[in-house]
């Protein structure tokens, strides 16, 4: 017995081999070695010196670590957010059944399958002064008034609508599709009487010159082109957590919504009690993945490269690289090994906090 | 009943406002890939390169040139006749613009450096030739439109030569009294010193040269130094190369340490697990500095026995720290505790080792796993852009797609030359949709294989 045992694991030993191997010299030697060098002044060629904890403490007190800092932190929670906000409202729009689906889920799929340098050279271009991003929104606020007398007359069309129905005792919600198509249509019809007879018009001052890359202001405390990576990422991510809640909601049980429905329970109060509490453990899936894949961003600023000024984009992954390989100047290991540990405890947080809220939910 | 066919109306105009959303930053870019100046301003959609005339005449100028329609060119024996139409104007003398085969360099960056003749000296301009006049009025202004002929010809012998190209100017004093370009056969790529003069990148580009320009650019501009090969096509040969030997080493060793972890008994089986787990989380800038020495010293001077003295610089070095991800490990271990024990065992008892027993009997079913294993981590590589970049400095040669996109980027993202990076980013794009599209279903698993993951 004892020896089936021992060939069993000669076994287990023979069929992990190579990933052992490459386990323990990338993985646990790396991680061990950039805790070593963490503590020593180290340049790449000469042997390390110990220096104990100075790295650690010099960090902080150096202003392009605390703003990577702060620029990490303040992606990551945003991005987190706003990515699972959106992504579990628009699966809830989508829950249907739907014929054509995967027509529409190849189409949203395509962003998040793409690699991060051909997307952030794309959406260089459209950042850029005469890009396509300046473009539309040149566009939409010379439009803007025609936009809102369209929207203007769409819910009042509504309003009324419901108002009729519901003094003739029909029981109707507010965006009932049906009147909504009849409000539509209408309200389209309106806006181009309007327009027609010049009551209301374009503008025609509209011009967008917004800087986006290459410029040091920041908005709400958070530089612009941290913004501009902000949006990016939020848009190539949507798709993915989206259809990663499209198949959660699949799940959920149909009478449950239906049982709501009887109760009188309004689509946003289904939405409230019912979507949301059952796709909990989703969502703490959903946040955990988002915080430790935004915890790492590192390609798209080095894309940006010199089009935005270094401190308005610099996040803990690239303040690591940039110390180990700086141009023209000596390597400075230690700080950078320092800060990758900072990085590694972050990530580590994250993940506690996930043990410690997220497994042990039920979803009630 | 009504009701229904509004809600499903709301619905689809919902998704395909999404899906606009979602693809149009893509579908402006690619068009703005094609333009002559990507920046323009205002953005149109409806430019020169997109037009059916001029496909059709860039069609027959390629074939007129060199005998190929598609990529054009000017060889020996050419005819290429062009129209121009001039507009002059009442009182004003009809002088005719002066034609010019300028020698102009391609482009600015990695491609400066080659020397390519000129089409200057070898093609002999005929006289310019009216073909009809015809009275009218140009921004209320009565004159008559002049339509010219021009012949360009390549007599006698020599090399076959990518681009003609052209420049129609008109004298100042021409320009002063009111004369102007209307259009012709082919649309000029540009129009310069106020509309004094009409600029054609190639008079001959052939349909793919004309529209798809940049894309050509992309190939034919970026040489390597040493070898002279196209810089773009052989980061592509190395991109996939890197991809396909990955893919099959992880498949082979993710499987083997999968059905090790999920079947076998071994001490230190839990502890291993939580490792695995923890190293699916750990940044990849925690651990490259280690990496990076590794490979300097050739993996502590192992790689010198066989006459490496470093294993940075090369494809095997990047290859190396990556032949088995622990995500792929994770995935191919969560199969095989969801498939049944009893065939395996039964295998076992016939007498079959476990190594037989695994691979005739349990790889073969492991096939969906694998083929999503196969999508993730091909996908994986193909877009991975940090370790590269640490790994591949110099030559450019040795490049990967995503690392030469930043030396694009870097290099002609100064000069704003934005055509032939968005075209560089578009074409490294194409194997990765295709192989979504044609194995959409192994994508989505492998999402929710991933997805099992907290």
């Amino acid at each position: 017995m004892r020896r089936a045992r021992f060939v069993e694991a000669v076994y287990a030993l023979t069929f992990l081999l190579p990933y052992l191997l490459t386990l323990l010299v990338f993985f646990v030697f790396a991680f061990l070695r950039t805790f070593y060098f963490s503590f020593t002044d180290y340049d790449l060629f000469h042997s390390p010196k110990w220096v104990g904890l100075a790295n650690y403490l010099a960090l902080f007190r150096e202003p392009l670590f605390v703003q990577a800092f702060k620029n990490t932190l303040a992606y990551a929670l945003i991005v987190t957010l706003a990515q699972t906000v959106l992504a579990l409202g628009l699966a809830a729009v989508l829950n249907q059944k739907l014929v054509g689906i995967t027509f529409f889920r190849t189409v949203y799929y395509i962003p998040s399958i793409l690699s991060s340098a051909a997307v952030t050279l794309i959406f260089l271009w459209l950042y850029q002064r005469k890009g396509f991003v300046n473009f539309a929104s040149a566009w939409i606020l010379t439009y803007a008034p025609i936009l809102a007398t369209a929207a203007g007359l769409f819910l009042l069309l509504q309003a009324l609508q419901v108002i009729w129905e519901r003094r003739r005792g029909l029981p109707v919600h507010f965006f009932d599709p049906a009147l909504a198509t009849v409000s539509l249509l209408l309200a389209g019809a309106g806006t181009a009487l309007l327009w027609w007879y010049g009551v209301v018009e374009p503008r025609s001052d509209v011009v967008v010159n917004l800087v986006w890359l290459n410029t040091r202001r920041t908005w709400l405390g958070i530089p612009i082109p941290l913004w501009a990576i902000i949006l990016q990422n939020v848009y190539t991510t949507v798709p993915t957590f989206m259809l990663l809640y499209l198949a959660g909601l699949q799940d959920v049980p149909k009478n449950l919504y239906e049982a709501a429905a009887i109760d009188g329970a309004t689509p946003w109060q289904q939405f409230r009690y019912v979507t949301v509490p059952l796709l909990r453990p989703l969502t703490f899936l959903v946040i955990t993945l988002g915080l430790i894949g935004t915890l790492q961003l590192f390609d798209q600023v080095a894309l940006f490269g010199s089009a935005a000024p270094l401190e308005s984009k610099i996040t803990l992954a690239y303040y690591v690289y940039n110390n180990v390989f700086p141009s023209a100047a000596t390597p400075r290991v230690g700080d950078a090994s320092a800060a990758a540990i900072v990085l590694a405890l972050l990530t580590l947080v994250v993940v506690l906090l996930q043990r410690r809220f997220g497994v042990s939910e039920r979803g009630f | 009943m009504r009701r229904r066919w509004a809600r499903a109306g709301w619905i689809y105009g919902t998704l395909l406002f999404f899906g606009l959303i979602f693809i149009g930053p893509f579908y402006v870019s690619f068009l703005a890939s094609l333009k002559d100046n990507p920046l323009e301003w205002p953005f149109r959609f409806r430019f020169a390169q997109v037009s059916p005339l001029n496909w059709r005449a860039a069609w027959k100028l390629g074939l007129a040139g060199a005998g190929d329609p598609w990529l054009g060119g000017f060889a020996p024996g050419a005819k290429v006749d062009l129209e121009v139409t001039y507009f002059v104007p009442q009182g004003a003398s009809a002088e005719p613009p002066r034609v010019r085969i300028p020698r102009r360099r391609a482009g600015a960056g990695l491609g400066a450096v080659v020397d390519e003749p000129f089409a200057a000296d070898y093609a002999k301009v005929g006289a310019l030739e009216v073909v009809a006049r015809v009275p009218g009025t140009l921004a209320e202004k009565p004159g008559t439109f002049y339509r010219y002929r021009i012949r360009i010809e390549y007599p006698g012998s020599g090399p076959r030569i990518d681009r003609l190209p052209m420049d129609l100017e008109l004298s100042r004093s021409a320009f002063r009294a009111g004369v102007r370009f209307v259009s012709a056969t082919l649309a000029p790529n540009r129009i310069e010193r106020r509309g004094r003069v009409a600029s054609w990148d190639s008079l001959t580009p052939g349909l793919v040269g004309y529209v798809m320009k940049n894309y050509v650019r992309v190939f034919k501009e970026s040489k390597s130094l040493s070898t002279g090969q196209s810089l773009f096509w052989r980061w592509t040969v190395n991109s996939f190369f890197v991809a396909l030997v990955k893919v099959i080493t992880n498949l082979l060793f993710a499987a083997m340490a999968g059905y090790a972890l999920a079947r076998m008994r071994f001490p230190g089986k839990h502890l291993l697990f939580l490792l695995m787990l923890f190293t699916m989380m750990v940044p990849g800038q925690v651990l490259f500095i280690s990496n990076y020495l590794v490979l300097r010293d050739g993996i502590f001077g192992l790689s010198r026995l066989f006459g490496a003295p470093t294993l940075l610089n090369s494809l095997w070095g990047l290859i190396l720290s990556g032949v088995v991800g622990s995500s792929a490990v994770f995935i191919m271990k969560q199969f095989f505790e969801s498939i049944p024990k009893e065939i395996e065992e039964a295998a076992l008892i016939d007498g079959a080792s476990p190594a037989q027993t695994f691979f005739r009997v349990v790889l073969p079913m492991a096939t969906p796993a694998l083929g999503a294993l196969t999508i993730l981590v091909f996908q994986g590589t193909w877009n991975e852009f940090f370790w590269p970049l640490v790994v591949l400095t110099s030559p450019q040669d040795i490049y990967t797609l995503p690392i030469g996109l930043l030396s694009f980027r870097n290099a002609y993202g100064q000069v704003g030359d934005w055509g032939l990076i968005l075209a560089g980013a578009f074409l490294s794009m194409v194997p990765i949709i295709v192989l979504f599209v044609v194995f959409q279903r192994y994508f989505i698993e492998g999402v929710s294989f991933s997805g099992l993951k907290g």
